[in-house]
């Protein structure tokens, strides 16, 4: 089959809209993919017994999005079946269970889509200059992700 | 390259800078704050004057300097450097005008 016409694309967006996640998928049906495999991020109303009001996240936004494509790329080295790719992470507040993040990713079969969100998310975490304030009842804290390279919490 | 028997008119040397001596000559960078790093300086961003030449530690002096609030995270940031990572040591970094200097804590996206 032609294949010409189902160039693999990724879609990378950072907006402070509600992501949808019918959206995201969407985006990644393929007629040549039997699987597409997502995840989804989303905001926890607590955090070591203090009550999470809401998250808002900031991003060095042309750098981040340069980050993520760097993570397409090497997913695409890593798993050459991927097909399309969809990065949406939200920007701005971010209501209690509402999504953050949405990772979608299409291949053939489901091994190496479902292997390429999580490389996806995993280096995300590490990589991707994103930053999330958690905003409790009466104060907030810059969390930091363990996958930071730099970042050291037992200093 | 210009097509053959038509040359390209030659700036002149930029006046100021003689080659093999960046050293001792600054440029304006744009500085980028992000969370907390913001929070401590009071700004997302600015224009500095810095030298040319300068390693990764001595830029972080001279930022702290302005903003003598962001020492309390020098443990823990490191800078995006024409959005390339660079960790605060001795990286020697060569910058050119209009270069994007940005402070980056540790990150907390997904």
């Amino acid at each position: 089959m032609d294949e010409g016409e189902d160039v693999p694309k990724d879609f990378i967006k950072l907006k402070s809209e509600k992501l949808s996640v019918d959206e995201v998928s969407e985006l990644v049906i393929s007629p040549y993919c039997g699987a597409v495999s997502l995840f989804i991020g989303t905001t926890r109303n607590n955090f070591e017994g203090k009550r999470v009001i809401h998250l808002e996240y900031e991003a060095y936004t042309s750098m981040a999005e340069t980050e993520i494509k760097k993570i397409c790329r090497d997913v695409r080295q890593k798993w050459p079946s991927v097909k399309h790719i969809a990065v949406h992470h939200r920007l701005g507040v971010v209501p209690i269970t509402e999504a953050s993040v949405i990772i979608a990713v299409s291949s053939p079969h489901r091994a190496e889509s479902l292997e390429a969100v999580m490389y996806c998310i995993n280096t995300l975490k590490a990589t991707v200059p994103i930053w999330k304030k958690e905003i409790y009842e009466d104060e907030y804290s810059w969390k930091e992700n363990k996958e930071c390279f730099w970042a050291n919490s037992e200093k | 390259r210009p097509p053959s028997g038509r040359r390209r008119h030659r700036e002149p040397a930029a006046e100021g800078c003689p080659p093999g001596n960046g050293g001792s000559m600054r440029c304006q960078v744009s500085v980028l704050y992000f969370a907390r790093s913001a929070e401590l300086a009071g700004l997302r961003c600015e224009t500095l004057s810095v030298p040319r030449q300068i390693t990764a530690l001595q830029l972080w002096e001279e930022i702290v300097k302005v903003h003598p609030r962001l020492a309390v995270i020098r443990d823990q940031v490191v800078f995006a450097v024409r959005q390339e990572y660079v960790l605060l040591g001795d990286q020697l970094l060569v910058l050119q005008p209009g270069d994007e200097v940005a402070i980056i804590p540790p990150i907390s996206g997904g």
